[in-house]
């Protein structure tokens, strides 16, 4: 079993903090907007935004860690095993014989890692695409290769 | 009549689509007029100019729409060009082709027309759209899709025995009205008419209950208004009783809708199902439906993913089931499911579903989930009811009363866990599941296209696993998920799983 490139942590970890922010400074401009009108106050003032800002700031320190543990992948000779979950465990079996189609994608974040995500299409219909992230940009391009000559050595 | 030749020449829409667009047409107009339609004394110039606006830019658009329009289909594709200002040029290759559809309602029936649906195995959505035709064109177009299909296929198509005859050009011609070419077949199923009204009698559907509900709060807000809305004054009576005694009047009330929304689904199953039939050519599935809208489909067989059985509690009682098949990439208003049988006794469902997927066959038995899947349920459910229904009666009172529910959360965890198991053997995967409607899914092996182990924390603290095998075109309300299997099992049922589905690959690799 493989796992995912450790620098998919700090990825994580900055979407993750980027997202507190967000969720913080809104709460915080609610509440401002509210202590300064002559609506009665609700509760203590800032004891949303703190209670936010907390829960989201133990996310960013716990979650990618525990995330980048529980990924775990494998490219077998005729199926790609995923598991991965922290709350929830999920573990997949993707046939190579059922896979469409492949990509390789990398966002704005990654680049800036030097990372990327491997896309894989079948035509199930709980999620069509199987997301393997965190992979190095010439590792994603081997994995692609790989299941793409399986793929046309099987339909042969 | 037309010959095969002349397909491949540009064709047109049959010219009787222009008065039928006009007549759609026509309710627009009358919505346009209705401010002045209902005081013919107002100078209400708005509505008039809007007409003439209407009238002068969407009656010349129908025309040009019409003229605009071509088809024509060769041994490679259909090519369809449409479009007044923007010319759309779409060509659809005729291997791609999965199902070509004929869909009469009403009105084109009245004119002998039909529309033609061509759909694809690459998109969900109809691909292309003829409408309209004639009716006998649009038979024409069916068979010399599919003669071209099994030439594509098969070049020595003569070779290919009496089956692949019938789509030869010769017959076509020899069959001036392929329409009725079905009614010689032996059909694999077909309802009389009886059973079409017990399809109807038999299904329970909240949606119509929901409909006649929302009729009766439109028109019973206050039993004084009846009375005065029907002021005959014979209602007057019923006003009084339903003032004397409310409950006695809701009761009534509900009784009247529960029986309103029965009769709208027989009526509604009569419209869909009256004439069903389906039967098997080809190695396809043909399926011929419907009272004022026809409807008829093909389905390959080898597009069926999976067998879906159903059956409410009423059905049961009776012995019904109604069965599903489950297609890749056809109507994606069908959510890929298409009806084989609305209603059939087990028995007949069993031989139905052996002729489409020969493997099938019931297993007698089930393996359970786990019995504490009973507790989890429980424990769930409980959580729920108090979690939505305390909040709610902090602000609506009554709401409290609600909490009754929780009594019954124990039988329904009981009955879910009963119904609730799977069965795998070499060719297939059964899965049963349903606490009120009853669903078995028959999924063959090679079928397969992601298998899924899941465990969420309260599961696997209890050491629990979900099973799930997604499958093309599947999805909607009610999925075959195996939930709560011991790990171990859910371990080793995907494994076996996974290896009768490759066997199934390597055995008829080595078969061909």
């Amino acid at each position: 079993m493989r796992t995912l490139e450790p620098a998919i942590k700090k990825i994580w970890t900055i979407k993750l903090a980027l997202f507190t922010g967000m969720t913080s400074l809104a709460s915080l401009v609610f509440e401002a907007v509210r202590f300064f009108s002559d609506q009665p106050v609700l509760f203590v003032p800032g004891l949303l935004t703190g209670l936010i800002f907390l829960s989201g700031l133990s996310s960013t320190l716990a979650v990618p860690k525990l995330r980048y543990k529980f990924w775990k992948f494998d490219l077998r000779t005729e199926e790609l095993y995923l598991e991965r979950g922290i709350l929830n465990r999920i573990r997949t079996i993707v046939p190579l014989r059922r896979i469409q189609h492949l990509d390789v994608s990398q966002n704005i974040l990654e680049r800036e890692f030097n990372l990327s995500k491997l896309i894989v299409h079948t035509a199930g219909s709980r999620s069509s695409d199987v997301v393997l992230p965190g992979l190095r940009m010439d590792e994603a391009e081997r994995l692609r290769d790989d299941v793409k000559r399986y793929i046309l050595e099987d339909a042969v | 009549m037309s010959s095969i030749d002349s397909f491949d020449e540009v064709q047109m829409l049959h010219p009787m689509t222009l008065i039928q667009r006009f007549l759609i047409a026509v309710p627009a107009f009358i919505v346009l007029l209705f401010p002045l339609l209902r005081s013919p004394q107002s100078s209400d110039y708005v509505s008039v100019v809007a007409v003439v606006i209407y009238g002068v830019l969407a009656l010349p658009l129908i025309f040009l729409r019409y003229y605009r329009f071509r088809y024509r289909i060769t041994r490679k594709e259909i090519i369809i060009q449409s479009g007044i200002i923007n010319r759309q040029h779409r060509s659809i290759p005729i291997e791609r082709i999965q199902n070509i559809e004929i869909e009469q309602s009403v009105l084109p029936r009245l004119f002998g027309t039909a529309k033609v649906k061509i759909e694809t195995a690459g998109s969900a959505k109809t691909e292309g759209v003829l409408e309209f035709v004639s009716v006998d064109r649009a038979h024409q177009i069916r068979e010399i899709v599919r003669s071209y299909q099994e030439d594509q296929k098969e070049p020595q198509a003569e070779s290919g025995g009496e089956v692949a005859l019938d789509g030869l050009p010769t017959q076509i011609e020899a069959s001036r009205s392929p329409s009725r070419a079905h009614e010689e077949e032996e059909p694999l199923f077909a309802m009389s008419l009886g059973r079409v009204l017990l399809t109807g009698m038999l299904r329970f559907s909240l949606f119509y209950i929901a409909i006649a509900f929302s009729l009766i709060q439109q028109f019973n807000p206050d039993p004084n208004d009846i009375e005065l809305w029907l002021t005959k004054g014979w209602l007057a009576p019923l006003a009084e009783l339903a003032q004397a005694s409310p409950w006695l009047f809701t009761i009534a009330g509900i009784i009247v809708a529960v029986s309103l929304s029965w009769v709208t689904g027989i009526l509604v199953s009569l419209n869909r199902n009256y004439n069903f039939k389906i039967w098997l050519r080809d190695q396809k599935l043909h399926k011929h439906q419907g009272l004022l809208t026809l409807s008829q489909g093909t389905i390959p067989l080898k597009r069926i993913q999976a067998l879906i059985f159903r059956a409410n509690v009423l059905m049961r009682k009776l012995d019904w089931v109604a069965m599903e098949v489950q297609t890749m990439g056809l109507e994606s208003s069908q959510r890929g499911h298409q009806i084989a049988m609305p209603l059939g006794k087990r028995a007949e469902a069993a031989d139905v579903a052996q002729r489409l997927l020969p493997p099938f066959a019931i297993p007698d038995t089930f393996v359970s989930v786990s019995k504490l899947t009973i507790r989890r349920a429980m424990i769930r459910l409980t959580m729920l009811a108090a979690g939505v229904l305390l909040p709610l009666s902090y602000f609506w009172r009554p709401a409290i009363w609600g909490l009754f529910v929780i009594l019954f959360i124990p039988w329904y965890a009981i009955l879910r866990y009963r119904n609730h198991g799977y069965a795998l053997d070499d060719e297939m995967l059964y899965v049963r599941r349903g606490v009120f409607r009853h669903y078995i899914w028959a999924i063959p092996v090679s079928k397969f296209q992601v298998l899924y182990t899941t465990a969420s924390v309260f599961q696997r603290r209890l050491g629990l696993s979900s099973v799930y095998v997604d499958t093309a075109g599947a999805g909607g309300f009610a999925t075959p998920e195996i939930i709560d299997i011991e790990t171990s099992d859910a371990e080793h049922l995907v494994a076996t799983c996974y290896r009768t589905f490759q066997e199934s690959f390597s055995s008829s690799a080595s078969t061909s």
